[in-house]
């Protein structure tokens, strides 16, 4: 090889590459079943309607979770970036202070909290009701974030020009920012929507029955745990690798510069090459 | 400080393990993470057209799917009834941290190789610079500059995931604070807990958004 080659094959963009990924997968599965470690008789359960009829229900909790956190969390972080943008004074050190806490916690201590400290003030939550506030929590202020990084993003000009020339502080937002910062927003928050369905998962540590605790039901009865992981993950990976690449065309459509990326979130780290 | 809590000064020592636990994943994780990283990186850039997909199914499929799914399955896995590796909750936890945040580490070294612009790889191989010399004076120099910000990132994000790690029973902060709320019917657990986060995760993202304002303007 005379030359550096650099990235000449990535997933997706070449034949090869898709090929490869699958007989890899097939070579690992087939040398797990082999060598013992996988037996086949394990992995017959998932050949039986009734398995995914169950996992199915469990599917549907979790997306139900996810895209109710995902609205409630949207709804709450438009007005609480746009407070963290414009609020000075001791009103807006508390908005900012809420967001940057909040960002600062694991979102697994949140969901906790919730389940266990709002039952001591008196209001009776479900496990999953729980998880979906939790959700709610964190994820509203990341996309707040998100919102406010995007309005920054809109060069000032723009905004005098438009107050110059007679709109008020709503029409400038509604006509001039919002809709060149929403353009610009939509792959951190398609990210950001990742980072969301993988942690619905969390709800499964207070006891709420999603996906992986139905996956957990079933195998406590065939005795197929690590098969049953393989297989929740499987399902979260169809879900959510196809919302990265969406991500990631969405991002490669504008120019780096116009780039909104919030510090802390990985699932938000560009993927687009020069 | 902890006086104020009679339920923590109870348990003060067993707190105080929580929170080396939580350090003790944050920082072994971060190590296997840039370890696994480096090779990652490797493999997806100068892999060819056998190794690099492997690398590409490898970041795929481990940012893609639920830690804590990962972690449960490392935990089975690495049981002894399974490969015999290790029972220990820590050890399985650090593994499990590595290895999904190691794809998160490989995809950000791997985007700063590829933002030194390959014209400049050209010109020192024509120079007549080595592959090795050209990696060493020309790529690497750079591709630094571009990485640590995500890097810094990513080290924020394991820092709150340890706490996930409490779920295959590992006894971090959180876990150690429902330990105590259990024990003690008292919530202050779960206050200091947070607290200790914060001092983490706090001072960790005012640094990375420093260095990333430097880098910012440096470029």
């Amino acid at each position: 090889m005379t030359t550096v080659r650099i990235g000449r094959f990535t997933l997706g963009q070449t034949a090869i590459g898709r090929l490869g990924v699958v007989i890899v997968a097939a070579a690992l599965m087939t040398a797990g079943v082999l060598s013992g470690a996988l037996p086949a008789r394990r992995w017959e359960p998932f050949f039986q309607a009734t398995t995914w009829t169950f996992l199915g229900e469990g599917l549907i909790v979790t997306l139900v979770v996810g895209g109710i956190a995902l609205i409630g969390s949207l709804a709450i972080s438009v007005p609480l970036g746009m407070a963290r943008t414009e609020l000075r004074g001791p009103l807006g050190w508390l908005v900012t202070a809420w967001i940057e806490l909040v960002r600062a916690t694991p979102i697994l201590a949140i969901l906790v909290i919730v389940f266990l400290g709002v039952p001591r003030l008196g209001l009776r939550l479900e496990a999953l009701q729980a998880a979906t506030v939790g959700l709610i929590i964190y994820n509203s202020a990341v996309l707040a974030e998100i919102v406010r990084a995007g309005i920054a993003s809109i060069p000032k000009g723009e905004v005098e020009a438009a107050r110059s020339l007679g709109l008020g502080y709503t029409s400038t937002m509604r006509f001039v920012v919002l809709p060149q910062a929403v353009a610009r927003m939509t792959p951190a928050i398609v990210s950001q929507l990742i980072t969301l369905i993988k942690d619905t998962s969390l709800a499964f540590i207070l006891g709420a029955q999603e996906l992986v605790g139905y996956g957990r039901s079933f195998f406590n009865f065939y005795g197929n745990s690590m098969e049953t992981y393989v297989v929740i993950a499987v399902i979260f990976f169809l879900i959510c690798y196809p919302l990265s690449r969406l991500s990631r065309r969405l991002e490669a459509r504008q120019p780096p510069t116009d780039r909104v990326v919030v510090t802390g979130e990985p699932d938000q780290l560009t993927t687009a090459t020069p | 400080m902890l006086e104020l809590s009679p339920a923590l000064a109870e348990y003060s020592d067993f707190f105080f393990e929580g929170f080396r636990n939580t350090l003790i994943l944050a920082v072994g994780g971060m190590i296997g993470a840039l370890v696994i990283g480096v090779i990652g990186a490797t493999l997806r850039v100068w892999g060819g057209p056998f190794l690099s997909p492997v690398g590409t199914a490898y970041v795929e499929f481990f940012r893609n799917t639920p830690l804590l799914v990962q972690l449960s399955f490392c935990a089975v896995l690495f049981a002894p009834r399974n490969l015999n590796i290790t029972a220990n909750p820590i050890i399985v936890g650090i593994l499990g941290l590595a290895i999904y945040t190691g794809s998160y580490v490989t995809e950000a070294i791997r985007s700063g190789i590829l933002s030194v612009d390959a014209r400049q790889v050209e010109a020192a191989r024509s120079l007549g610079l080595s592959q090795i010399a050209t990696l060493r004076f020309v790529v690497l120099p750079q591709a630094i500059r571009t990485v640590i910000p995500p890097l810094g990132n990513i080290a924020i994000a394991l820092t709150k995931n340890t706490a996930i790690v409490g779920a295959i029973a590992a006894n971090e902060l959180l876990k150690v604070a429902g330990v105590i709320e259990t024990r003690t019917a008292s919530f202050d657990g779960y206050i200091a807990a947070l607290i200790a986060f914060w001092c983490l995760t706090i001072p960790l993202a005012f640094v990375v958004s420093r260095i990333e304002r430097r880098l910012k303007f440096a470029r």
